[in-house]
């Protein structure tokens, strides 16, 4: 661990960030976007104080994809190195889903595991949290433990810089002369903003009924035949925002079509399961025709499924649905009601 | 790229079978070869049409040209049964888990088909048929909505019938003049007196359209199957085949890779299999 002064962070940036193509935050409001550019601008991208509106899983699973051409052999599309900047520990995490879907489980998907293989991810201490954040109630902190290559942590004066991989620590080798050892002081000044943020959050989340460490899956199970999802499923008019939004979501459509530069190619594209015809097969049978049946689904795949297959929920607690739903419905609220025993 | 899991390998169509006004069977070559079991299924590409998933028909012995029997439904459907010998598709697979055979050796299968349903059935019983006495006793309940809905006709009406390895018989939902076989629902051709079979030392396998499997398993059930010993197609909605776009999801599970056959044990307890 070092500590980065403050006044180095855009040398040291520009040091890390040389020859990749740039991810960054930039504020627009109360609001951070996730950013592309050719290099690290310190008067336009920052750090960040908590998520941004994009979800970072679209870096590496992107909306929309072409996996290849059907009558002859497609290479894998060369994909420059890439630097994501700010990553805040939500987002982070989501991404124990996607490499679990896309690379654990076999057969790996090349253009995912080229696009974690060409990236370094710089991670970011959440020093702030939105009004929709509620990651303790879902097992999760505002700051990262694991998963990224450095993550730094803002202590007034500068940063302590951790590396979290070989390629972090290699990175932290060209930038040797902006760091410094860290002292106990800098260590306390850390701890304190992670339990000031921590504490925040989980105040928030515990204000909107949800208790840090609640079972959760036991919750959404046992609320399956509960009329609380008819009642919430009236306000969605299948949008798919949740689901596009969602740091963890992964599902996707595989569609054919005809490329512009000739050919027949394929996409692969980011679906929601909240569309009617999501599940439907053909001859019309649908296993969940009603709206409040896929609304059921989406909380059973995040709470239920997941957790037996890999032991956590697929919900980093980032609140982007609760912002985003067209209809109002509130994640927090469907959980609530799911704990409360409907 | 060798390893993109979402690519089909071309395949050319040679032939094709009329098998009744809405089912044809494809004869396809891809051009290396696909190796599968009896159980396992393909995702069939129709070049700017999109992709479906189908069971091979075909012996799964053979790796360098594969059957696939299509009823005609929709989209992707419609456009393969407007093509002819020449067409080029594209085959992905072969995808999901097979029918666990070595568990069946010295036990009694009963093979319960409903429709096109018999297509996927007809690959394994090639696969049985193959090392007939490994099993104890071969049998076959096959219904179709009309005489001419049967596929497989002539192998159906006679000659899987004819060596005594396969005990075959067929019903229909309603006949016609020239009708002489049993008259109603498939599950009138599963009781006892027309089956004969020992619950205790067999296994059943059934495919067909889903009010068809619950009434069979029912059934079934009914008998005195385990109900880990009823083997079901589950038909979902697929569209990578390989676990990961999460339309297939059936309960803890993805029918494309744990499945699509599951024994009935292990689905029964999640809320609307039938749908
Ligand atoms: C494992 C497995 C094995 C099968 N084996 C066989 C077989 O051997 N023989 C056989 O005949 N059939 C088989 N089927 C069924 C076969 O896959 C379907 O009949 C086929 O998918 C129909 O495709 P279609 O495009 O013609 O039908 P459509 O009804 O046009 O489309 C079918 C699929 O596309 C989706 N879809 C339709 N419209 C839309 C839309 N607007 N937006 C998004 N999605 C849409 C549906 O949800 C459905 O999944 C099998 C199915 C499975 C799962
Ligand atoms: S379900 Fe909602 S709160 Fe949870 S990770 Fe997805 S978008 Fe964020
Ligand atoms: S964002 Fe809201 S309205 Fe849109 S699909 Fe999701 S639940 Fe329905
Ligand atoms: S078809 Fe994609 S997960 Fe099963």
């Amino acid at each position: 661990m070092f500590k980065l002064q403050q006044g180095n962070l855009n040398a040291f940036m520009a040091t890390l960030s040389s020859g990749r193509t740039v991810y960054a935050l930039s504020q627009v409001d109360l609001q951070y976007h996730l950013v592309r550019a050719e290099a690290w601008d310190g008067d336009q991208h920052l750090l960040g104080s908590y998520r941004p509106v994009e979800p970072l899983k679209g870096l590496f699973f992107p909306p929309r994809e072409t996996v290849g051409r059907l009558r002859e052999d497609s290479p894998l599309p060369e994909m420059r190195e890439r630097i994501v900047i700010g990553v805040k520990n939500c987002d982070l995490s989501a991404l124990k889903i996607h490499d679990y879907v896309f690379l654990e489980c076999e057969p790996r998907d090349p253009f995912y595991a080229q696009a974690r293989e060409k990236t370094v991810i710089i991670s970011c201490d959440c020093t702030d949290a939105r009004e929709s954040c509620f990651c303790p109630a879902v097992d999760e902190q505002p700051y990262a433990r694991a998963g990224f290559d450095i993550n730094l942590s803002p202590i007034g004066d500068g940063f302590i810089v951790e590396p979290g991989s070989e390629k972090g620590e290699a990175l932290l080798d060209r930038a040797g002369d902006m760091l410094s050892p860290v002292s106990q002081d800098d260590l306390s000044k850390r701890d304190a903003n992670r339990y000031a943020v921590t504490r925040r959050v989980a105040e928030q989340a515990e204000g909107r009924g949800l208790t840090t460490g609640a079972d959760l899956q036991a919750a959404v199970r046992a609320s399956e035949d509960a009329d609380m999802w008819d009642v919430f499923a009236r306000d969605c008019v299948e949008c798919g925002a949740c689901n596009f939004v969602c740091c963890t979501c992964h599902c996707f459509l595989l569609a054919d079509g005809s490329s512009p530069a000739g050919g027949d190619s394929r996409v692969k594209k980011w679906d929601s399961c909240l569309y009617h015809n999501f599940a439907r097969v053909a001859g019309g049978a649908n296993p969940r025709k009603h709206r409040a049946d896929r609304l059921f689904n989406r909380f059973d795949k995040k709470f239920v499924f997941f957790p037996e297959v890999l032991g956590r929920y697929a919900c980093d607690g980032c609140g982007r649905c609760a912002e985003a739903c067209t209809g109002k419905i509130d994640i927090r609220d469907v959980l609530k009601k799911a704990l409360d025993g409907q | 790229m060798d390893n993109n899991p979402y690519i089909p390998v071309p395949a050319k169509l040679v032939d094709v079978v009329e098998e009744t006004h809405n089912i044809k069977t494809f004869v396809v070559e891809p051009v290396r070869p696909i190796v599968f079991e009896a159980g396992q299924f393909v995702e069939m590409t129709v070049p700017g049409y999109g992709e479906a998933p189908f069971t091979p028909s075909s012996s799964p012995a053979v790796s360098d040209r594969m059957e696939i029997t299509v009823m005609r439904v929709g989209q992707v459907t419609e456009r393969l049964h407007a093509l002819g010998p020449g067409a080029e598709l594209g085959i992905r697979g072969p995808l999901g888990a097979p029918y666990p055979l070595d568990t069946f050796c010295g036990r009694e299968i009963l093979i319960v088909g409903g429709g096109v349903g018999l297509a996927p059935l007809r690959a394994l019983l090639f696969g049985l048929l193959e090392h007939v006495d490994r099993y104890h006793r071969i049998v076959l309940r096959y219904g179709a909505r009309t005489p001419s809905d049967i596929i497989y006709r002539d192998a159906v009406s006679s000659g899987w019938g004819q060596n005594g390895k396969l005990d075959v018989r067929v019903c229909v939902d309603e006949g016609d003049a020239d009708w002489k076989g049993n008259t109603g629902v498939v599950t009138t051709i599963l009781e006892p007196e027309c089956l004969s079979c020992d619950p205790a030392n067999g296994v059943a396998v059934v495919c067909g359209p889903p009010i068809m499997m619950k009434f069979a398993t029912l059934k079934l059930l009914d008998l005195g199957y385990a109900p880990a010993d009823i083997y079901l197609s589950m038909e979902k909605n697929m569209s990578c085949g390989v676990g990961k776009c999460g339309h297939c999801r059936l309960g803890r599970y993805y029918a494309c890779k744990d499945g699509p056959v599951f024994t009935y044990d292990a689905i029964e307890s999640i809320n609307k299999i039938w749908d």
